[in-house]
C-alpha cells in the first residue's frame, strides 16, 4: 500500500489514519451484487417450487407470476455476468488494489491468511498483521464467493439454454451455441457431486446442484456479514464503512498494524 | 483413456438437443436422389418369406390409401424431411418387411414389446411393426426352447451383416453377470448381447431400461444394471428411451434406415434428433398456466379441474426431451399431462431417482452426496444455516466474554 491512499484525519487526533479501501465502482458492485443475490434467491426459490399462493384471484388479464420470476432471476443473472467480467477484469488490472496478489501462495500471504485466522478463533485475543489493507485471508474468502457465483452461472447458464432447445434464439444461433459450449461440461461434473446410477448425466442434477450451490451462498453471505460486523466491533477500525464511504481507520503502530510517518 | 478422450471431446463438441430443421436445398435434393435409388434397389429384393403384401394388409385392417398417406406425411414431417419426401417415406414404410430385426430382451418388462403390440385399435406405426420381419422375439414368437435358439442362430447366419438388432431391458453387470441368463446354456445377458449384436448392421436400444439402465439400474442398483451404450463399443447405436418406447419412434427409427441407409442424427445421448429434440414444457398445452404461475396444488382441487399447470404435483416437462407432447400415445389420442398427471421424465437417464416424484425436485429426498441419509435440498441447505448460524451464535458470545475479560487499552 503506499502513502497516497493514506489520509490524515486531523480530528480523530494522529492514532489512527483514514485508508482509502474501496473505490466507488467497487462500492457500486458490492451493493448491486447484493440486491441481486437477495432477487435471485427469491425468485430461485419460488422456481424451484412456486410457494405463494396464485389461485387467490381469478383468472387476470396480466397474471404472469411464474413468467415474472423467471425473467428477474434471468434479468438478475445477466447483472451477475456482467459485475462477474468487470470483476474478474477488477481482480487482476485494478490500479488500486491487486487482489490477486493476495492469494499468490508465498510465505508472506500464508502467515498472513493464518494470522487473521487465528485472530478470528481467539476471539481477537492475538492480532499481529497488519489490518490496513485487505488481508488474504479476507481475499480468499471473497475468491471462493466468486467461483461459487461463476458456478451459479454455468449451471444457471446450462438449465437456460434448454429452452432454446431448437437451436436457435432471438438473437442468433450462435449464442445457443456458445452457452453448449462452455456450460455442457456442467452436466457429467453434476451427476458426478450428485451421484448417479444411470448412464449419461442429466439436466436434472445440474438443477440439484444449482439450487444446493444457492445454501452454500447463503451460507457464505452469513459469515460474510457476521464477520464484517465482529471486525467493525472488535477491531474498532470501522471495517464495515469499507462498503459505504469506502474507506476505514487504522490505529496505527499498534495491533499489528505498521507505522506511518507524520505529515 | 482414448476413449475418455473421445467423450470428452464429444461433450464439448456436440450440439446437445440442438434440433436442424432445415438443411438447405441443395442438401435435401442430394438427399433425394440417394433415397430414391435405395428404394428401387430394395423394391427388386425379396423379402427372405414374402409373408404379405403390405398394401392389402393395411387395407384388411381398416387403413385406406388415404389414411395412410396421411400417416406417412405425418412421419415425413416428424422425420424432418420435406414434404416431397412423402412418397418415399411412404414406398419405405411398404418395403419396412424387408428390414430383418431381432429383438431381444434383457432386464425388463417386456413394456416395449407391449407398446408395439396394442391390440385394441392399432395404429398404422403399430401395424406396421407388426409386420416387420421380425425375425426373433421371445415374448411374441412360437417357438420356444432349442427351436427358438435355432431361430435365431438362423436368422443371425442368414441376415449375417444386415439386421437390426433392438436390445429391450438393462443389462446386470453384478456378479459376472449372473443376475440375468437366457437359455439351456445360461449365457449371461451381457454375453448374449455381446454375441448376436456381433453381426447386426445397427443396434437399436429401445425403452429407458435399454438405453439408460432404467428401473433396474435404479438406487441402489443390486444387480449393476447398465445399458446397452455402456457396454456395446464400435457398433452404430440408437437409443429410443421412454417407457414405453412411443411406437412412432421406433417406425421412424426403421423407415429412416431404410430409407437412407443410416442411422438418424443423434443427440449427445445417442438419440435420434427428431424425437428427442424437443422439450417436454416447451409443447405442453397447459403452459400458459406455468407462466401464469397457476398450478394444481394437490389431486381433485380447483386447478385440477381447470387443467391447471402440474409442476408442483412433480411435473418434469421442463427437464424432459421427448416428442410425446406432440404426437402423443394410443393414436395420438392422449398423453400423460393430456390426462391430468405430470410428466415423469421417462425418457431421461436416472428418472426413476430423479424425475418420478409427484413434487418438485426440490421437495424430493435426494441421496445427500456422502451417500446415507436422504434429504430434500432444502434440508440440506437449512441444515447447513442452522450449523453455520449456531457456530457464528458461538463465536459471538464468547467474542464478547473474551473481549470483556480482556479489557484492552486502545
Ligand atoms: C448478498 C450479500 C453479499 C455479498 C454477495 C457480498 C459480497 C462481497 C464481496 C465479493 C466483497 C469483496 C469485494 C471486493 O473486495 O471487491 C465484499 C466486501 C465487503 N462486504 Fe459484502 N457482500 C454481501 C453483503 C454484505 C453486507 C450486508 C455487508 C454489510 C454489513 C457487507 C459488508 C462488506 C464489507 C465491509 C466489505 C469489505 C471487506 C474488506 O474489504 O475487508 N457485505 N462483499
Ligand atoms: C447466484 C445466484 C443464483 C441463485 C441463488 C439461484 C437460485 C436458483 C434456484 C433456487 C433455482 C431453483 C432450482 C430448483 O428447481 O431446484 C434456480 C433455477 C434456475 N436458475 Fe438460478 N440461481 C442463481 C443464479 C442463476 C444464474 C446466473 C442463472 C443463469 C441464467 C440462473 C438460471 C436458472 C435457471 C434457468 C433455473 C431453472 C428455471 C426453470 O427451469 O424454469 N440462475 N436458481
Ligand atoms: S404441466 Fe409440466 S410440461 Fe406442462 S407446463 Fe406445467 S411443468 Fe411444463
Ligand atoms: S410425459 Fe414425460 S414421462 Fe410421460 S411419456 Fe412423455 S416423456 Fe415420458
Amino acid at each position: 500500500m503506499n502513502n497516497t491512499d493514506v489520509e490524515y484525519d486531523d480530528k480523530l487526533g494522529s492514532k489512527r489514519v483514514r485508508v482509502r479501501r474501496m473505490t466507488f465502482t467497487m462500492r457500486l458492485i458490492h451493493w448491486v451484487n447484493v440486491v441481486s443475490m437477495i432477487v435471485a434467491i427469491a425468485t430461485g426459490l419460488y422456481i424451484a417450487e412456486p410457494y405463494y399462493q396464485t389461485l387467490i384471484a381469478d383468472d387476470a388479464v396480466d397474471k404472469y407470476v411464474m413468467a415474472w420470476n423467471r425473467w428477474g432471476h434471468f434479468i438478475v443473472a445477466i447483472i451477475f455476468d456482467v459485475t462477474a467480467i468487470i470483476v474478474s477484469y477488477l481482480f487482476f488490472f485494478s490500479r488500486f488494489e491487486k487482489h490477486y496478489l493476495k492469494i499468490i501462495p508465498n510465505k508472506k500471504n500464508i502467515i498472513e491468511f493464518w494470522e487473521v485466522f487465528l485472530n478470528l478463533i481467539l476471539l481477537n485475543r492475538r492480532k499481529k498483521f497488519d489490518s490496513s489493507h485487505n488481508d488474504s485471508f479476507n481475499a480468499i474468502y471473497f475468491i471462493v464467493f466468486h467461483i461459487m457465483l461463476a458456478w451459479m452461472l454455468f449451471t444457471g447458464l446450462q438449465l437456460y439454454v434448454h429452452a432454446l432447445a431448437s437451436g436457435d434464439s432471438s438473437i442468433g444461433a450462435w449464442w445457443p451455441w456458445m452457452l453448449h459450449l462452455v456450460t455442457d461440461w456442467t452436466i457429467p461434473f453434476s451427476s458426478w457431486l450428485v451421484g448417479t446410477t444411470a448412464t449419461g448425466g442429466n439436466i436434472m442434477d445440474v438443477r440439484i446442484v444449482h439450487h444446493m450451490s444457492m445454501w452454500i451462498i447463503i451460507v457464505w453471505v452469513l459469515f460474510h456479514i457476521y464477520y464484517q460486523i465482529w471486525r467493525t466491533i472488535f477491531w474498532q477500525e470501522g471495517d464495515i464503512a469499507i462498503v459505504v464511504g469506502g474507506s476505514k481507520f487504522m490505529k496505527v503502530g499498534s495491533d499489528g498494524n505498521k507505522k506511518v510517518e507524520d505529515k | 483413456m482414448a476413449d475418455r478422450i473421445e467423450g470428452v471431446k464429444k461433450l464439448f463438441t456436440s450440439k446437445s438437443a440442438r434440433v436442424e430443421t432445415n438443411m438447405g436445398d441443395a442438401h435435401y435434393e442430394k438427399l433425394f436422389q440417394s433415397c430414391q435409388a435405395r428404394i428401387e434397389e430394395l423394391k427388386t429384393q425379396t423379402p427372405r418369406e414374402n409373408r404379405l403384401d403390405i398394401d392389402s394388409f393395411l387395407d384388411d385392417q381398416g387403413v385406406n390409401r388415404r389414411d395412410f398417406m396421411k400417416w406417412a406425411s405425418a412421419v415425413t414431417g416428424m422425420l424432418m424431411l420435406p414434404s416431397s419426401f412423402t412418397p418415399l417415406v411412404a414406398d419405405a414404410a411398404l418395403l419396412m418387411n424387408r428390414a430383418p430385426v431381432i429383438w431381444l430382451e434383457l432386464s425388463d418388462c417386456a413394456g416395449n414389446t407391449e407398446a408395439i403390440l396394442r391390440s385394441d385399435g392399432p395404429k398404422i406405426d403399430e401395424i406396421l411393426l407388426d409386420i416387420i420381419s421380425l425375425e426373433f422375439n421371445e415374448t411374441i414368437m412360437a417357438a420356444s426352447g432349442h427351436q427358438a435358439e435355432k431361430q435365431l442362430e438362423d436368422a443371425i447366419h442368414t441376415f449375417k451383416g444386415k439386421y437390426l438388432l433392438f436390445v429391450e431391458g438393462a443389462i446386470p453387470m453384478g456378479l459376472d453377470g449372473q443376475y440375468g441368463t437366457i437359455g439351456a446354456h445360461a449365457e449371461t445377458f451381457y454375453d448374449h448381447l455381446m454375441r448376436i449384436s456381433k453381426d447386426a448392421a445397427a443396434v437399436v436400444a429401445v425403452g429407458s431400461c435399454a438405453t439408460f439402465g432404467g428401473v433396474p439400474a435404479a438406487s441402489p442398483n443390486p444387480t449393476q444394471a447398465v445399458g446397452v451404450m455402456d457396454v456395446l463399443k464400435g457398433k452404430p447405436l440408437i437409443n429410443i428411451p421412454a417407457c414405453p418406447a412411443n411406437p412412432a419412434n421406433m417406425v421412424g427409427v426403421i423407415i429412416h434406415y431404410i430409407l437412407t441407409g443410416q442411422v438418424p442424427e443423434l443427440d449427445s445421448l445417442l438419440r435420434p434428433k427428431f424425437a428427442f429434440g424437443y422439450r417436454i414444457h416447451d409443447n405442453c398445452e397447459r403452459r400458459a398456466h406455468f407462466d401464469a404461475g397457476e398450478f394444481v396444488e394437490e389431486w381433485g382441487d380447483h386447478g385440477a379441474k381447470h387443467n391447471h399447470c402440474l409442476y408442483k404435483v412433480g411435473c418434469k416437462g421442463p427437464m424432459t426431451f421427448n416428442n410425446c407432447s406432440i404426437i402423443r400415445y394410443n393414436e395420438g389420442v392422449n398423453w400423460p399431462i393430456g390426462v391430468g398427471r405430470g410428466c415423469i421424465g421417462c425418457s431421461e437417464p436416472d428418472f426413476w431417482d430423479k424425475y418420478a416424484h409427484e413434487r418438485p425436485i426440490s421437495s424430493v429426498n435426494i441421496k445427500a452426496p456422502t451417500g446415507g441419509v436422504e434429504k430434500t435440498v432444502d434440508e440440506f441447505g437449512l441444515g447447513l444455516l442452522t450449523a453455520a448460524s449456531i457456530g457464528i451464535g458461538i463465536h459471538a458470545v464468547a467474542s464478547v466474554i473474551a473481549g470483556k475479560t480482556e479489557n484492552k487499552e486502545y
